[in-house]
């Protein structure tokens, strides 16, 4: 290892201002901080809490996903096996079928086959998402002469996580480009962006090419799709689970293959437990706002409760009941990583509530009123990104309001 | 700038001067281009009916191919056709806003709330024999209403085509109601199944059935608006009882 | 200024200077509404441009020919009249000769009433210069934003629909060919984030424009 260092030592000189690759510094820095941490830290108040900085808090979320990222390659595989027992198909189609003979793995339910499966899909999907949001961020580091951010770590595992399986990969590279050139590195890159990048990447899919991105997604093995449960409570075919009592409805195995995620879906949304599991870790550490979490849930369950109190004939989601929001969809998901990025959220503690609430009420609002988006989540979170500086406004306000009157007084 | 501009009479001069150039202008050009964008509208509407019936080639001669078309009034309760006092300014859409000439609809499939008591239909002659029948349908997709003609064979039962001339449906997903691949897909399928029931709609994965047409990817509500509207112009509140009626040989209903 | 002091480089500097150093849409960011809406198809921006840019010069130079005559009290009345019988005058020229594009464009032809291009040219320009040269800053300004509204709607309808002034170019899935087509682009919202490209390259091209940070 001395040797790497002193190799290192050796370069930095081209690499600094007036070298020979004065412009390529941000690359250099990058690499060489993934085996030495740089002489200088971030050590701005927003991070004094704790002696961690940007870059570690990055790579916990980073890791805080994996839980749930694990499960979606064992679900990948889970369903798509499952799948190919209904079709009769022996193999996957195209190379991931060569890869499966090459290794001769089996295509079984068991953890370890179901993951290799689940792997050849998310893999790639990653892969893409990762170097192609690294590409631009080394792009915009070098042009502006700044250091290359480790923000584009979560970004593109938050993204490839909130992807259906059988996306093509051009798209995830389109999608991640949008996310990364156009809501984040146009108003000055990590920390500057009012929204949450992987999830403008994953509006501008969703718009731009709907037919791949919503309802019933899945189709990895051919002539097989499966709705999702949004897409099946639209249609009413969840009728009799939605009217079971709250105990009775949570025994099901219905539900609990909803919570635990056996279920079709994009990639990393599927299983609750998972997603749980990672969140609390982050809210343990204080990575994540407790607050804005509580705000969240608060939200969605005024707003579905108030929507089964009022009912409706014709439209089944109306009867949906709380604890069936929370498992289906990207709901999980984005309250735990995506509602809670730190940059895009509300700064103060009261606002934090409020902007949660928000991301809670139009999330089902959306869900439910809306007969274009059986999703309201992603909508939702951006939604309440764009309210969440005017949140903070009027918490400040209300704050130097109240403090003046004690003065006076 | 002389200073007296703004004097009370060089304003009310200067006011009044400007308006009757303008008024003058604009209704000239409005009156002198009325016929033209009145001939334009017709052939236009005509054009419509000319694609649904599967009869529209570009560089057709439009008003020529048009002239075996004949527009005749149904009650739609009876099945029987009618004469109305006006023909020509005849307007289904303002009737159904008449509660004197409509009806609220009861089982109201294609949320439409209210239509017209008389109906406004078009037939392709061949002499007396019906060749063509061609029913105008309406009814709510995701954003708005989908204005169209359905046409029919002799049969009454083959759809010769369809086309919607009116529509605010998302561009690319419901908006391809316009797409002409998917519009020559409809010539040839069938009203009825087996069983003589009305089964004519749209469905999702592939259609297998002659009476079953390919969904508009991506397109959930819009789909499912045009099947309803199907359903409620094709069935016993609709045409049903004039297509029952309809005396294909002789042209009468 | 009267006319005499016309020379054909000041006509010059009035035409081209609104298409890239002062873009009414890209600098000024005016008039970004109808770019929105009519910017789909190819087709109807070019329609759309040349309306606009006739309203543009013609009211530019009515009401600079009568401009010495305007109380400045209904000024701005006068000025809206003018640009409103223009604008009728060419939505019926339209809806008589164009028809079928006419249509696509609904009320958006109207809506060149609204559009602060027109009527910023008007207050600030034909208002204080002679006939000829405000007749050359309508034709330059309806240029500018001719320029910005045919590159949006090329954008938007080669990857949006796969096609430029209706000839197929890259075949669409949903033709049976091979092209997935943007469904983004076909909302008219895309038409932001296109002329937010073109200003930033206008931009990096032009610092100048860049305006200062506070």
């Amino acid at each position: 290892m001395k040797g790497l260092r002193e190799y290192i030592e050796h370069l930095e000189p081209h690499f600094e201002k007036g070298g020979k690759y004065e412009k390529w510094y941000a690359l250099y820095e990058a690499v060489t901080t993934i085996f030495y941490t740089p002489g200088h830290v971030t050590k701005n108040a927003s991070h004094v809490r704790d002696n961690i900085d940007l870059k570690r808090i990055m790579i916990f979320v980073w890791a805080c996903t994996f839980p749930a990222m694990f499960w979606g390659m064992y679900n990948v595989g889970y369903q798509a096996v499952d799948a190919m027992s209904v079709t009769g198909a022996t193999s996957l189609e195209g190379w991931r079928g060569w890869v499966m003979g090459l290794f001769g793995a089996e295509y079984s339910k068991d953890v370890l086959s179901s993951m290799f499966i689940g792997a050849l899909y998310f893999i790639p999907i990653y892969a893409t998402a990762f170097i192609v949001g690294g590409f631009w961020e080394v792009v915009f580091a070098s042009v502006r002469g700044h250091e290359i951010n480790e923000g584009f770590f979560v970004t593109s595992i938050l993204f490839a996580l909130i992807l259906p399986p059988d996306i093509p990969l051009w798209q995830v590279a389109l999608g991640i480009s949008f996310g990364v050139v156009v809501a984040k590195e146009v108003f000055g890159g990590t920390g500057k962006n009012f929204l949450n990048p992987a999830l403008a990447g994953r509006a501008f899919l969703f718009f731009a090419y709907p037919g791949d991105m919503s309802g019933q997604v899945w189709n990895i093995v051919d002539g097989y799709s499966g709705a999702t449960p949004l897409a099946a409570a639209t249609t009413g075919s969840m009728k009799e689970l939605f009217e079971m009592p709250f105990f009775e409805a949570i025994s099901s195995t219905q539900w609990q293959d909803a919570f635990l995620g056996f279920l079709p879906g994009s990639i990393g949304e599927v299983s609750t437990l998972m997603i749980l599991i990672g969140g609390l870790a982050l809210v343990y550490c204080k990575i994540a706002s407790w607050r804005i979490i509580v705000g969240v849930m608060i939200g969605m369950v005024a707003t579905t409760l108030l929507f089964n109190s009022i009912g409706s004939d014709t439209n089944h989601m109306f009867a949906m009941p709380w604890h069936w929001h929370l498992v289906t969809g990207g709901f999980a998901f984005g309250m735990m990583f995506m509602a809670t990025d730190p940059v895009s959220a509300s700064l103060t503690n009261k606002g934090k509530f409020y902007f949660g609430a928000l991301i809670g009420i139009m999330c089902i609002m959306i869900r439910v009123a809306n007969p274009a988006y059986p999703e309201g989540m992603m909508l939702a979170i951006l939604f309440a990104n764009l309210f969440a500086p005017l949140i903070d406004h009027f918490v400040v306000q209300a704050n130097i309001k109240r403090r003046a009157k004690r003065y006076v007084s | 700038m002389s200073a007296n501009n703004d004097t009370f009479f060089k304003t009310i001069i200067v006011a009044v001067a400007l308006c009757l150039v303008c008024s003058i202008l604009v209704s000239g050009t409005a009156i002198s281009l009325k016929e033209q964008q009145k001939a334009n509208a017709s052939l236009d509407k005509k054009k419509n009916i000319l694609v649904a019936a599967n009869m529209y080639q570009k560089d057709i001669d439009i008003s020529e191919a048009f002239k075996n078309f004949e527009r005749r009034f149904v009650d739609l309760e009876t099945g029987k056709f009618v004469e109305v006092t006006n023909p020509e300014s005849f307007d289904q859409r303002q009737m159904a806003k008449d509660p004197d000439n409509s009806i609220a609809i009861e089982k109201d499939e294609a949320k439409i709330n209210r239509r017209s008591k008389v109906a406004s239909i078009y037939l392709v002659k061949d002499a007396d024999k019906v060749k063509t029948i061609i029913l105008p349908i309406h009814g709510s997709g995701l954003f708005s209403t989908l204005y169209g003609f359905v046409a029919l064979e002799a049969d009454k039962q083959t759809v010769v085509g369809l086309k919607f001339y009116e529509h605010g449906e998302t561009p690319g997903l419901g908006g391809e109601v316009d797409n002409l691949k998917w519009l020559a897909s409809w010539p040839g399928k069938k009203l009825l199944d087996a069983n003589g029931k009305l089964a004519l709609s749209l469905v999702k994965g592939g259609a297998s059935k002659d009476t079953e047409i390919d969904a508009l990817s991506g397109a959930t509500m819009t789909t499912d608006g045009i099947n309803n509207m199907l359903s409620y112009w094709l069935g016993e509140d609709g045409f049903g009882p004039f297509l029952a009626r309809l005396d294909v040989d002789k042209g009468e209903a | 200024m009267t006319t005499a002091t016309l020379d054909a480089k000041e006509i010059k500097s009035v035409i081209t200077s609104p298409i890239a150093d002062n873009n009414p849409i890209a600098l000024q960011i005016l008039g970004v509404c109808s770019a929105l809406a009519v910017t789909g198809k190819v087709e109807t921006a070019l329609v759309m441009s040349v309306a606009l840019t006739v309203v543009c010069a013609f009211s530019n130079l009515l009401i600079s020919v009568i401009r010495s005559q305007i109380p400045s009290s209904i000024r701005i009345i006068v000025q809206m009249t003018i640009i409103a019988s223009l604008v009728i005058m060419v939505d019926q020229i339209l809806k008589a000769f164009v028809y079928e594009t006419a249509k696509q464009m609904a009320v958006y032809v109207g809506l060149i009433i609204t559009n602060c291009i027109v009527m910023g040219r008007a207050e600030a320009y034909a208002m204080k210069n002679g006939p000829v040269m405000s007749f050359f800053d309508g034709v330059g300004n309806g240029l500018g934003y001719s320029a910005i509204l045919v590159a949006v709607a090329v954008v938007r309808e080669l990857f949006g629909s796969g096609s430029i002034l209706g000839f197929t170019i890259l075949s669409p899935i949903n033709d049976g060919g091979w092209y997935p087509t943007n469904g983004l682009l076909l909302l008219p919202p895309s038409a932001f984030f296109i002329i937010g490209f073109i200003i930033w390259a206008l931009r990096t091209w032009k610092p100048a424009q860049v305006e200062e940070t506070n």
